[in-house]
């Protein structure tokens, strides 16, 4: 079905980054984070990138991020001006009667799930035209407003058919962005299409529905025979089942990041992608069983620095509530105990799913691919000089923005 | 001995593989780019230009100012770079100029920050009540209808306990509230009720309107404890505080989504920020009211800090509350007692008492209340208007 250039054989993506790298740029990010009152996630972001970016090698040659923290930070700023009107009209609606509050919610609500659409291309904008590779920059073109309108009148589709119009969506949008995208002057192609995901879609959704349907069945079984709904037991058949639909969703994400990356062309250059759905499920269990143990250490620690700082209140075996809140002599100690155990526990979660999940996802598809035909890019050029685009503003203010 | 690398142009995507040699001349150099098989010059770069661009860690990116925006030398391998770079000194220094302005960045935003959040925290009592002044009074009596409709549905129903504006009771608060708010210049008109209710508490809503629920109006043991939490309530109208906190809670919250780059404001770090912030100036607020009810008894014959004494009876800050202080909607009632009894001191002596002693029992039996059960109200009336 492809042209291949010259004997070419296909050539393996390589990622030589690892976990203990990425942990120790993470943890110093964080340390940094407390005394900018959160502006270094910025820079952190930057880091974090070009860690991704310049560790992932094809064909000899790694990518290269060039963008900088500065822009991010600026991008932030507009956003945050776009915002500000949004968030006016929020507090005027929330001084209103009950019925115009709760409809001028439900259209903010519609207003930022459209907005996230045009954010999210928005961000696929500013790492594409930020990305280089053998010297020559990357691109998207085609409007963030079209992909908003698109991914919205999809999502109502979505709903209406009870999410089995998703194949489709999911197909529309992929091809949407990959027709768009640009290596220097050569235009990306895309040959995927809803028939690759439909069988396993559809296959998963029934799956889910069966599991679920047992789960929640067998579950309020045991419960009406018990005739107590505080039985833990009862509780067990939902939360095997809920483990189930996660391995299964995880298993279709696999199945279809492979075939939709496997259906992007770049000239005569084919790309190939595999991701394990095993491998996938396996990062998952990796990340909860290093957030279990994260936890354990920080409840451990958090015991015995209290045990130090209030020992009376552990006095005779128990604890004292009233004893150790006596012994916290004042608010301002309570109150940073309290941030300080707040951010340790968010720093732990955010450090595990990163070094779990981000990194695995990144690792999986680098590892995964390979790409035939590679020299065909050799006569690429680069395109113009970088259009002006401004951070990704949306797309930080939205939290809608991966890696 | 040659270094080899790779060369990309930054105008075609072609590979070159490279030998790089340094060619010193008496104040300045020039980087050789030679192709690595015949030898022939593909480009020449002087050691000025150069600067090194953030790459992975065994690996050296070369770029230099005047070139292709994406054309680069790539050198691998630990020696090879520590070679080039005592080669070429520049390649440092201009590294570390470009970390001190990161940093001098970073460092600059932080303090803009720091000044946006302090002007923030002094500035917003200020800047609210202004705002405050420039919110027309209509749109914030519709404002207090909807919140009065709001509590109807959530504490199922509202009921007032005595509807005839005429009765003795109602014309003794509505004489009250006018004393109250005599000298505040508000342009509402203000509207006492008390309401039957199991939640002992008493609170103001934008627009004028003061609800004492009768749980409290049981447990009150004096005129001086009902008249001091009434005049604290309609000092919240005089001051318009509930709109007041409704302008500085948006405020924070955009604050907060601001720092925290979650203009959505859902998570933790969010709320807790933000209560944090409202909780201290909802202290302010409470204050305030305080002092405006001390002010009213300067006018009228009784001892604002009673009210204290009725909301510790109500419920007492334990040590959860003490710990927990900078997290609370109101000061702790030690300070507040404390403050009452110093703003109460210079009061002038043969006022006017608030309620007659006859007056009194009407408000103490507007719920029905059991009357006799208390028996105290008379006696206190009658001490207090000696």
């Amino acid at each position: 079905m492809v042209m291949q250039h010259g004997p070419g054989r296909p050539v393996p993506v390589v990622f030589t980054g690892t976990r203990r790298e990425l942990a120790g740029l993470l943890l110093r990010g964080y340390a940094l984070l407390l005394p900018t009152i959160g502006l270094y996630r910025f820079w952190l972001l930057t880091w974090k990138r070009r860690f991704y970016w310049s560790n992932t090698d094809i064909a000899g040659d790694n990518l290269e991020y060039t963008g900088n923290a500065m822009q991010l930070l600026v991008g932030f700023l507009i956003a945050v001006a776009v915002f500000l009107p949004l968030y006016a009209m929020v507090f005027y609606l929330s001084t209103q009667s009950n019925q115009a509050a709760i409809v001028g919610y439900g259209m903010i609500g519609v207003t930022l799930w459209f907005l996230a659409g045009y954010a999210i291309y928005r961000a696929r904008d500013f790492r594409l035209s930020r990305t280089l590779w053998r010297g020559i920059r990357f691109d998207q073109t085609g409007n963030g407003w079209a992909y908003a309108l698109r991914r919205f009148g999809w999502s109502l589709l979505l709903i209406a058919t009870a999410g089995l119009a998703y194949p489709f969506m999911a197909a529309s949008l992929w091809r949407y962005r990959y027709v768009h995208s640009w290596y220097g002057d050569l235009r990306f192609g895309f040959f995927g299409s809803w028939k690759q995901l439909a069988l396993p879609f559809y296959l998963t959704y029934g799956a889910v529905l069966v599991v679920g349907g047992a789960g929640l069945g067998i579950s309020m079984a045991l419960g009406v025979s018990t005739d107590s709904l505080a039985e833990p037991r009862a509780y067990l058949p939902l939360v095997i089942a809920a483990l189930l639909i996660g391995a299964l969703a995880l298993r279709y994400q696999a199945r279809e990041l492979s075939s939709m990356y496997s259906s992007v062309r770049l000239g005569g250059a084919v790309v190939t992608v595999t991701v394990s759905a095993r491998a996938l499920i396996w990062q998952y269990v990796l990340c909860g069983m290093a957030l279990i143990a994260a936890f354990a250490v920080l409840a451990i620690g958090g015991l015995v620095v209290l045990g130090v700082l209030a020992s009376e209140a552990f006095a005779g075996g128990g604890f004292d509530l009233e004893i150790f809140f006596r012994q916290m002599q004042g608010s301002l100690i309570t109150l940073a105990a309290i941030i300080f155990g707040y951010l340790l526990m968010l720093g732990a979660f955010t450090l595990m799913t990163e070094l779990f999940i981000g990194l695995g996802f990144w690792r999986l598809i680098a590892t995964g691919a390979s790409i035939a035909g590679i020299e065909s890019l050799n006569v690429v050029r680069a395109r113009g000089e970088d259009k002006a685009l401004a951070g990704e503003g949306l797309a930080d203010a939205l939290n809608v923005g991966a890696y | 001995m040659t270094i080899v690398g790779r060369y990309y142009d930054g105008q075609s995507a072609t590979v070159h593989t490279v030998a790089l040699h340094y060619l010193a001349e008496y104040d300045s150099g020039t980087l050789l780019i030679g192709d690595a098989a015949d030898g022939s010059e593909i480009a020449r770069w002087a050691a000025s230009d150069l600067y090194l661009v953030p790459g992975r860690r065994d690996e050296m990116r070369l770029a230099a100012s005047g070139q292709p925006a994406g054309a680069r030398v790539v050198v691998r391998g630990a020696d090879t770079i520590a070679r080039i770079r005592a080669t070429l000194p520049v390649l440092g220094t201009k590294q570390r100029r470009e970390t001190t302005r990161q940093r001098r960045l970073a460092v600059t935003a932080t303090l803009a920050l720091v000044a946006v959040i302090a002007t923030y925290l002094y500035g917003v009592p200020l800047l609210a009540s202004r705002i405050v002044g420039l919110v027309p009074p209509a749109w914030e009596l519709r404002l207090g209808a909807t919140v009065a409709s709001q509590l109807q549905s959530s504490l199922g129903g509202l009921q007032i306990c005595d509807p005839d504006p005429g009765s003795l009771a109602n014309r003794a608060l509505t004489r009250f509230g006018q004393a109250a708010m005599a000298e505040s210049g508000s342009p509402f008109a203000l509207d006492i009720n008390i309401v039957r209710s199991d939640i002992p508490n008493a609170f103001a809503l934008p627009g004028g309107q003061v609800f004492f629920l009768s749980a409290l109006l049981d447990q009150a043991q004096s005129p001086d404890e009902f008249a001091g939490v009434l005049a604290h309530e309609i000092g919240h109208v005089a001051h318009r505080h509930g709109m007041e906190q409704l302008i500085s809670s948006a405020g924070t919250g955009a604050l907060i989504g601001f720092i925290l780059g979650d203009m959505t404001g859902i998570s933790v770090a969010a709320g807790l920020g933000s209560t944090i912030i409202d909780a201290r100036f909802s202290r302010d607020a409470e204050r305030q009211a305080d002092a405006f009810a001390a002010q009213v008894a300067h006018r009228l014959e009784f001892d604002a800090s009673g009210l204290v004494d009725l909301l510790n009876r109500v419920g007492e800050d334990d040590d959860f509350a003490r710990a927990l202080a900078l997290l609370s909607t109101h000061p702790l009632t030690d300070d507040r007692k404390a403050a009452l009894d110093r703003l109460g001191q210079d009061r002038p002596s043969g006022l006017e008492p608030p309620f007659t002693p006859a007056e009194w029992q009407a408000i103490k039996a507007m719920c029905g209340g059991a009357l006799d059960q208390r028996g105290t109200p008379i006696n206190v009336g009658a001490t207090k208007t000696k």
